[in-house]
């Protein structure tokens, strides 16, 4: 064996993985070869050093005792787990409450399990006679919850959407009647019912005077 | 060869008690903690202490170590030993505050600290030639890259698997294999000037302490 092939087996020898024939292959070199002997030996030792050499200082002999009293002081377990569940809880309520807000479910109370009307009570959901109600339909309750949720968020986008077309309307009325107010002052003023743009034409030129009196003509 | 040599501190519990005692931490069974504590605190002081090279930063190290580890003990999973997820934390604690020190008083040179004087046997029974050796390995030690100074201690100090060392230090395995085979390389050439007597010298006593 060469040096060069010996210190490529090093490392394999001192890690302990160097099967038995290239052991004792190595093991004939170290012998006969002062500086792998040497090199060898040098990390054998300061392995040897680092493994058992006593460590010079030691841990204070109340570390226990003063570590215990921080956790003491600091309920740092709970704090934890609150705070990482308002890391993930927090955005997720917010993105919740715009979602429905924008969903209009605000807008009218929230009616669970069946419809209510305003001013009574809520049905109390946990009680044996209302959950007797969703079996008879064959589905859970959960289920049941659910589809009113949902057919109340429908009801409430139609009413959305009708609250909307009226008020479209509401405007168009209005817009009309300002233009009808409109064109009767200018009848009332200058006895032509003629209101500039407001049928969407180029507005005329002024109309001629009536011709007056000849008497009155002679008065000027 | 050092693999087999056995740790005065290496007291290891079996992974079931550390489960059970865990598990008791989490119910808020404050002996159990403490007996978590008992169990590593030796332990993982010697390995922060290599590294960070300084007794109170080592004590400081140790103790966020442990907060951080029963702040998130609800989270270790069973399939590690304890030791090695809290060595895990510690190196990770430690490595921080090596870059803060590092960003305030630029590159650190270990050796040059006033750190206390190593030494496995009193004075009267180790020989001056194994004393400076050990201080000139320990010198080198110091030398090293944290990752390779991690790597040797773990690997012989604490008697660690690459495998187990690559969980602590969050590195491939083979990586792991590279620093320590560079640590070894990087220790041989920093020792050239060991002499073949204080060699010699050492193994004799070595030997003979068994």
């Amino acid at each position: 064996m060469r040096c060069e092939q010996a210190r490529q087996l090093f490392d394999a020898y001192l890690d302990g993985e160097l099967s038995g024939a290239l052991a004792t292959e190595l093991g004939a070199h170290r012998v006969k070869c002062p500086e792998c002997r040497r090199a060898l030996a040098l990390m054998e030792v300061s392995g040897h050093i680092v493994a058992s050499d006593r460590d010079p200082v030691v841990l204070h002999g109340q570390f226990a005792d003063r570590l215990l009293a921080c956790t003491d002081r600091k309920p740092i377990r709970s704090w934890d787990r609150l705070r990482r569940g308002l890391y993930i809880a927090g955005p997720l309520a917010a993105a919740a409450v715009v979602a429905l807000a924008v969903l209009g479910v605000f807008d009218r109370p929230v009616r669970f399990a069946g419809k209510r009307v305003e001013g009574q009570p809520r049905p109390d959901v946990s009680s044996p006679e209302h959950s007797a109600e969703a079996p008879a339909t064959g589905r859970s309750l959960d289920e049941h919850l659910l589809e009113e949720w949902l057919k109340e968020t429908q009801e409430n986008l139609a009413a959305k959407r009708d609250s909307g077309e009226s008020l479209q309307r509401h405007f168009e009325l209005t817009i009309s009647q300002m233009l009808d107010i409109l064109k009767q002052a200018r009848v009332a003023s200058d006895g032509t019912d003629h209101v500039p743009g407001a049928d969407g034409q180029v507005p005329a030129s002024p109309p001629e005077p009536a011709p007056a009196d000849d008497e009155d003509v002679e008065d000027l | 060869m050092a693999r087999g040599i056995e740790r005065e501190t290496a007291v290891t519990p079996s992974r079931e008690y550390e489960k059970q005692l865990v598990g008791r931490a989490l119910a808020d069974d404050r002996l159990a903690l403490r007996k978590l504590v008992e169990l590593h605190k030796d332990r993982l002081f010697s390995f922060i202490w290599r590294m960070a090279r300084n007794h109170h930063d080592a004590e400081e190290i140790c103790q966020e170590a442990f907060l951080k580890a029963f702040a998130s003990l609800d989270t270790f999973s069973s399939e590690y030993r304890f030791s090695t997820w809290l060595f895990t934390i510690g190196y990770r604690v430690c490595l921080n505050h090596l870059r803060r020190k590092r960003a305030l008083t630029g590159e650190l040179d270990f050796t040059a600290l006033p750190h206390e004087r190593h030494g496995a046997l009193p004075a009267s029974i180790e020989s001056e030639e194994a004393g400076r050796l050990k201080e000139l390995v320990w010198s080198a030690v110091d030398r090293l890259s944290a990752p390779q100074r991690a790597t040797l201690v773990l690997f012989y100090r604490h008697e660690l698997s690459c495998h187990e060392m690559a969980q602590v230090l969050e590195l491939p395995v083979a990586t792991v294999k590279s620093h320590l085979h560079r640590a070894r390389h990087r220790l041989r050439e920093l020792l050239e000037s060991v002499t073949e007597h204080e060699l010699q010298e050492f193994r004799n006593r070595a030997g003979a302490a068994g």
